[in-house]
């Protein structure tokens, strides 16, 4: 299991190195805005805002209020496309 | 590089599989995140909420979309036809118009009807125009502030009585102007000057003394400039003098036979002779300055020009050469046979002294501006 863990390490480190997760994170961002899912997302953002106040809100709670909404909003096509990448990353890195 | 291979080519399928969901589910979790720090910072800065907008007030900046109107429901060419009224002549003119329309009426511009206007109404009560005066006006006016360098070049064009402009605004301006105006008669005022009227005897006798005082017809104002102003002729000077304070005036000192010795050394035959013609034609009256007679007109324009500078050298050289301009001088008188009444009067001062009062007051009579030196008869007397 340790082992697993340094792998995991490992593969994050290698990840960030070669500069593939910023391009990751600039391709899901550009998927998310193209297909709606960052509009849906700040009108959630409004309704636990007002929930807990202007004055009161913090970015703890807007997190716990968004992100499991956030994960499930992601269209499937999004998330193939970004699984696709990131399969291919790891294949080219493992043998 | 070794640790990788040899960590994930233990690897299975389904481990591989769920190290991407996990690196997927990061990725996603990093947006969120990303979101949620954007939207509280927003909120916390007060521009969460700006694009919120309730109905009434959308109502309100709607596009509007009517003919005539633009998009703000204005009415688009609510200045076209705007009219301003211009200050100086009143009446209203299209804005769009007005510029050169103020540039014509307050006569900034090159061909302003100002000006010509102002000269038509100067050459209504001009009594006589003296060509080479009207000249010196323009060049010692100051009445105009706007570049003295370019009138004599406007003068030329103005005075082309063919051209349409001035034709124009002779008819405009001033309708019962006739065709036999001049052109030349256009001047320009000459503001420099004091009113003769409200000074006193002493006031004005030592104003004369000092200063041209040639009364413009125009301004009706005095000149102030020096004894030797070029705008005035001597002859100018002497008939004011003559006029504002009576035959008395033959007591006030000559300036130009003490300023002006720079005629010395012409031959006195020439200084004689325009004197002579001047004597023969000395009609002018000092009522000349202020009257309108178009009729003097022709012969007074000329005149000067041909005697103003003989005339001054004669009187300059009076004072100093007296001998021997007083034998060339009878001469001539004798040879002219008495063209003129002053003339003769000059000539039988030679005889006796006390003749020489007949002929001052003569000569004053004739509205000569200024009476011969007074030694002169003496020295007739010695000849003879």
């Amino acid at each position: 299991m340790s082992k697993e863990l340094q792998m995991r390490a490992a593969i994050n480190q290698k990840l960030i190195e070669m500069g593939e997760r910023e391009r990751l994170k600039e391709l899901l961002r550009a998927k998310l805005i193209e297909c709606g899912w960052r509009d849906q997302l700040k009108a959630h953002c409004k309704e636990v805002i007002k929930e807990k106040g202007i004055e009161n809100v913090t970015v703890e709670d807007l997190v716990a209020g968004v992100t499991p909404k956030g994960r499930a909003l992601v269209p499937d096509s999004v998330k193939k496309e970004l699984l696709q990448r990131i399969r291919a990353f790891l294949a080219q890195h493992s043998t | 590089m070794k640790m990788d291979d040899m960590s994930l080519s233990g690897l299975d399928n389904t481990k591989l599989e769920a190290l991407a969901h996990d690196i997927y589910s990061d990725l996603v979790e990093d947006a969120c995140l990303g979101l949620c720090f954007e939207v509280h910072r927003a909120v916390k800065q007060g521009y969460f909420f700006l694009d919120e907008t309730d109905q009434e007030s959308m109502k309100d900046f709607e596009i509007v979309d009517q003919p005539g109107l633009d998009i703000f429901g204005q009415v688009y060419n609510q200045w076209k036809n705007k009219e301003c009224v211009c200050p100086n002549c009143n009446r209203s003119i299209a804005a769009s118009r007005f510029a050169p329309h103020l540039e014509k009426c307050l006569g900034m511009g090159r061909n302003s009807s100002r000006i010509a206007s102002r000269r038509i109404a100067s050459s209504n009560n001009t009594s006589k125009s003296e060509s080479d005066q009207e000249d010196n006006d323009d060049i010692n006016d100051n009445d105009w502030s706007y570049g003295s360098e370019k009138k004599p070049k406007k003068r030329k064009s103005d005075k082309n009585p063919n051209s349409p402009r001035r034709s124009k605004s002779l008819k405009h301006k001033n309708g019962e102007l006739s065709s036999s105006v001049n052109p030349d008669l256009y001047k320009y005022n000459y503001s420099s000057g004091i009113s003769y009227e409200t000074l006193g005897p002493e006031e004005l006798r030592f104003l004369l003394t000092t200063q041209c005082g040639v009364v413009s017809e125009h301004t009706k104002k005095m000149c102030t400039r020096s004894q030797r102003c070029p705008q005035h002729t001597d002859e100018q000077r002497r008939a004011v003098r003559v006029f504002l304070l009576g035959p008395s005036a033959s007591t006030l000192p000559d300036p130009e036979s003490v300023l002006e010795n720079d005629g010395y050394d012409t031959p006195d035959g020439q200084l004689i002779m325009p004197r002579l013609q001047w004597d023969g034609s000395s009609d002018i009256s000092p009522s000349d300055s202020a009257s309108s007679k178009a009729s003097t007109n022709n012969s007074d324009s000329k005149r000067p020009k041909k005697k103003k500078k003989p005339s001054s050298l004669l009187v300059s050289s009076a004072g100093v050469c007296e001998r021997e301009k007083g034998v060339e001088r009878g001469e001539r008188e004798r040879g002219g046979g008495g063209s003129s009444s002053s003339v003769s009067g000059l000539g039988g001062a030679g005889t006796s002294s006390s003749n020489s009062q007949s002929a001052l007051a003569l000569s004053n009579r004739k509205k000569r501006p200024r009476p011969p030196p007074p030694p002169a008869p003496n020295i007739y007397d010695d000849l003879n």
